[in-house]
């Protein structure tokens, strides 16, 4: 892996003085794809090995297998032999019986040499699989940021005309810091709204207490008002002439 | 969570799941063969997050700011170098894109995450992103 990475860097220092990253892009996924295919050949010669000794060891197995069946059959004879009282005859299998105690010993050797080997390819596949696989997300990840990367240009081109720039977060903090300020000043103007309301509210509620303006109980003098108004009303009641200054007085002013 | 997501299959996914959590955002596929989708969060300041799934990996990513608008490169790389370990599920990267060196914030995950994942990805980025630019202010322009 870490052979990639320094074939990927060069290429990065290589581009510093050249066209741009399109080049990299690309480059690193013709990179990556020769590892791939070189990771996928080592796994088939990996597996190809692996079936020629697996057949070689079952074919040594076998032989093995024959090998012993003839070592029981000769000690058989042997014992029967001795049991007959024919040493010479039991000393000449027992001449046969080494030689193929011998090749016993050997074949198994040969096959737990043949096991070693199957247990080094089988990790060797594993590994070229586990390879194989971060290869493949690493292509996955270039092509990913290579489509991202498109739509960031794209963004950036559709700007240039306008001299506009592809947006950063930096545009952003400017566009939260903005619009914070934006909310705090109108937060501001609506609680100084409220509160001059406020305060012409509690004016008015003091001037018409005074009875400066008309309050909100003024049906009193409305009807006084209206009493006034009758010619033949009489005016003994103080309220109405009240009423008419006050009426008076907030036509003046 | 068994089918990897698609740009496209995400992109629907996302507009559609109530539960998105995802209002305030503006969501665009863009491009043709290799779509990508734009997130538009308008909570975050209109920042612009592009995502795009390629086999097994989602990846999303932000500008974080050009090379153009940095004070002194060599600084900031460092600056940027040393902040990454400490930055929560993103990672700060260098770019070019139409010609100019831009530095990003990203975050990879697989592309058979919950969809609940995937937005707080979205939404994690966006957040780093905006707190990288407030860190980084001194050695920018």
């Amino acid at each position: 892996m870490a052979s990639i990475f320094t074939k990927i860097i060069t290429l990065f220092r290589g581009a510093a003085h050249e066209a741009g990253s399109a080049v990299v892009d690309a480059n690193a996924m013709r990179i990556l794809d020769q590892e791939v295919r070189d990771a996928q050949t080592a796994l088939l010669r990996a597996r190809d090995d692996l079936a020629k000794i697996m057949a070689q060891r079952k074919i040594a197995a076998d032989k093995l297998a024959d090998k012993q069946a003839k070592q029981n059959e000769y000690g058989n004879y042997i014992r029967e032999a001795l049991s007959r009282d024919n040493r010479a005859l039991a000393q000449e299998v027992a001449v046969k019986l080494a030689q193929i105690e011998a090749d016993v010993a050997t074949d198994g050797k040969v096959i737990a040499e043949y096991d070693a080997s199957i247990s080094k390819l089988q990790a060797s596949s594993r590994q070229a699989e586990t390879v194989i696989s971060r290869l493949k997300q690493q292509i996955d990840t270039v092509k990913a940021t290579e489509s991202v990367q498109r739509a960031q240009a794209a963004l950036a081109a559709q700007h240039a005309g306008t001299g506009a720039k592809l947006g950063t977060a930096l545009d952003s903090l400017e566009r939260i810091k903005l619009r914070q300020t934006e909310r705090a000043a109108q937060l501001q103007v609506a609680e100084e709204l409220a509160a001059a309301t406020g305060e012409d509210t509690d004016l008015h509620r003091r001037l018409a207490q005074a009875g400066i303006v008309p309050g909100e109980a003024s049906a009193d003098s409305i009807l006084a008002r209206f009493e006034a108004q009758q010619p033949k009303a009489l005016t003994h009641d103080p309220a109405p002439q009240l009423g008419q200054s006050v009426g008076a007085a907030s036509k003046t002013s | 969570m068994n089918n990897p997501w698609t740009t496209e299959s995400l992109f629907e996914a996302l507009r559609s799941d109530p539960s998105a959590d995802l209002k305030a955002a503006d969501l665009r596929l863009v491009g043709g063969v290799d779509p990508t989708l734009n997130i538009v969060l308008h909570e975050h300041g209109d920042l612009t997050l592009h995502l795009a799934v390629s086999g097994e990996q989602i990846f999303v990513s932000t500008p974080l700011c050009r090379g153009s608008q940095v004070k002194d490169r060599n600084a900031f790389n460092d600056a940027c170098l040393r902040l990454n370990p400490l930055n929560p599920l993103s990672n700060l990267g260098l770019q070019s894109a139409g010609g100019e060196d831009i530095y990003i914030v990203f975050g990879e995950l697989s592309s058979r995450s919950p969809l609940p994942a995937v937005i707080e990805e979205i939404h994690v980025l966006a957040d780093n992103t905006l707190q990288a630019a407030e860190a980084f202010a001194d050695h920018l322009k």
